[in-house]
């Protein structure tokens, strides 16, 4: 044991690990499971569908540290439509200077006719955390995707601010093989300090991405603008969208984590025309 | 005289090092009068103008600070850095034209940014800008860093020297739009463009080793401006 940790950062040894693969096809009208692969510390539950197939995954570490390294593999047949949710909050915890930033690498892979919709919860990030994280979209030419991605920087009520972050948050998406949008968040220094400033967040604490890749997008941007304009009155919440090549691309500057969760959800629900929340997000 | 023999020899030799003509192409590409169409993009600052949050040249030099360091000033410095490395290798010169599209933060944003490309090729005709061309037909539209980037390269101009005049061109180019937008006096502007100059430094050596793994930001409402700028009720610019 000695020897070992002469070699080994502190952090080494509790590093997490998984390895989530789910595979859904169409089958007699259904959107139905054919493949699972569950490895290491993450998981997936499959609730009782409402609307779509719904896919809840767990992470059983109980948030994520430096150096953890995870991936998931999700695909979606021709015709098949599902959603995938977290069932938590990830907290992404402080890393050890010497640390390899947490790893975290998602596919969505979407075929002809199909939907795909990625709708984890809020990734609360902590002081001092490291995160490298890609989710890979690739899609078909008239296949659809709904996506968010939220990031909350601290507590806000238990008056954490997070002082340094190393910080790289990628969305990529291919649509019939073509890169169509490759959205990195990316910050390596002083978090809060940044998020002061005038042109980063004005003193926010938390931001969010929304992704509607669909036939219809330019159809929905005006409708995603007034849901949004509504919330700004009150002054919590800055939200804008913008629609190009067939991409509806929203943003939120929030003030904390409970402004942005209701203003992601007036946005989805825009998108998903006024479907139910996966239910995880209301525990 | 042979003392006067080195003497010679060493003035020819500053004389080959220093050509004169990629200098002279960098000036004119990069002058305003060379017509990319810039002055018609305030890169969404004409929304933080409308909204009182850009009033004076303090808020002025944080905003574009912001942008440089944290927006499409630091992703366009790595677009023009490897549009230029990659001027002798087609492929890859064809993956950063690709991913130069795919990091635009809004509809405006990727207007600007090809508006400016596709006029710069044109204009750019006289020094025969065949490589470039022939990117532009396989890609479709270019994005204004990786045009620049991409004839530099080709063309002899000092990959240092491009980074740093495309900032400089960017951060003046949103001055000029300020000026006339808040507005400043000239002498404002001048004096911020001259406080950023330690930004413009900055920036340019922080992306010097930067791959397109490195490309991403911060600027959030920087962002926000400029989609808010596309339903802008009274405008002057395209973004």
């Amino acid at each position: 044991m000695n020897t070992m940790s002469a070699v080994a950062s502190r952090s080494e040894f509790q590093r997490a690990w998984g390895d989530l693969r789910v595979t859904l096809r169409l089958r007699d009208g259904r959107t139905v499971l054919e493949d699972l692969r569950q490895d290491g510390c993450l998981k997936a539950r499959f609730p009782r569908p409402v609307d779509l197939a719904e896919v809840t995954t767990l992470n059983t570490s109980g948030g994520v540290a430096g150096g953890d390294r995870l991936r998931m593999a999700f695909e979606v047949g021709a015709g098949a439509a599902a959603c995938f949710a977290s069932q938590a909050a990830e907290r992404f915890y402080r890393a050890l200077p010497e640390d390899a930033p947490a790893r975290l690498r998602s596919t969505v892979r979407v075929a002809a006719g199909g939907l795909a919709e990625w709708l984890p919860q809020e990734s609360i990030l902590f002081d001092r955390c490291a995160l490298d994280r890609v989710l890979e979209v690739d899609m078909a030419a008239d296949a659809r995707f709904i996506g968010v991605e939220s990031l909350v920087f601290g507590r806000a009520l238990m008056g954490e601010t997070v002082r340094a972050a190393r910080l790289a948050d990628t969305i990529r998406i291919r649509r019939d093989g073509r890169l169509l949008l490759h959205d990195a968040i990316r910050l390596d220094g002083d978090l809060a300090t940044a998020m002061a400033r005038p042109a980063i967040g004005a003193g926010a604490g938390a931001v969010a991405t929304l992704l509607y890749v669909a036939p219809d997008a330019p159809a929905r941007l005006d409708a995603l603008r007034a849901a949004w304009a509504a919330g700004a009155v009150e002054g919590a919440v800055e939200g804008g969208a913008s629609c190009w090549d067939g991409m509806l691309v929203g943003r939120l500057v929030a003030r904390d984590g409970a402004a942005l969760r209701a203003a992601v959800a007036s946005g989805l629900e825009c998108l998903r025309d006024g479907r139910a929340l996966p239910r995880v997000w209301m525990c | 005289m042979p003392a006067g023999i080195p003497m010679r020899m060493t003035t020819m030799t500053t004389i080959i090092t220093t050509d004169p003509a990629p200098l002279l192409r960098l000036l004119a590409w990069m002058s305003p009068a060379f017509p990319t169409g810039a002055y018609a993009y305030s890169h969404g600052l004409e929304w933080p103008v409308d909204r009182g949050e850009i009033t004076d040249g303090p808020s002025l030099q944080a905003w574009i600070g912001d942008i440089l360091r944290h927006g499409a000033g630091h992703n366009d410095a790595i677009l023009l850095r490897r549009a230029h490395r990659a001027a002798g290798d087609f492929d890859a010169l064809v993956a950063v034209a690709e991913m130069a599209l795919a990091v635009c933060a809004s509809a405006e944003r990727r207007a600007e940014t090809i508006g400016q490309g596709n006029a710069f090729l044109a204009a750019a005709s006289a020094w025969q800008p065949v490589g470039l061309r022939r990117l532009a037909d396989r890609v479709g539209d270019l994005a204004y860093p990786v045009a620049v980037g991409a004839l530099a390269g080709a063309q002899g101009i000092a990959e240092e020297a491009a980074c740093c005049a495309l900032l400089q061109g960017f951060a003046a180019n949103m001055i000029s739009a300020c000026v006339r937008l808040v507005p400043l006096g000239q002498s404002t502007g001048l004096a911020v463009l001259a406080a950023l100059e330690p930004v413009i430094v900055a920036v340019a050596a922080a992306t010097r080793t930067a791959t397109l793994a490195d490309l991403g930001g911060f600027g959030f409402r920087a962002d926000l401006a400029a989609m808010h700028h596309e339903t802008q009720y009274t405008r002057l610019f395209r973004s």
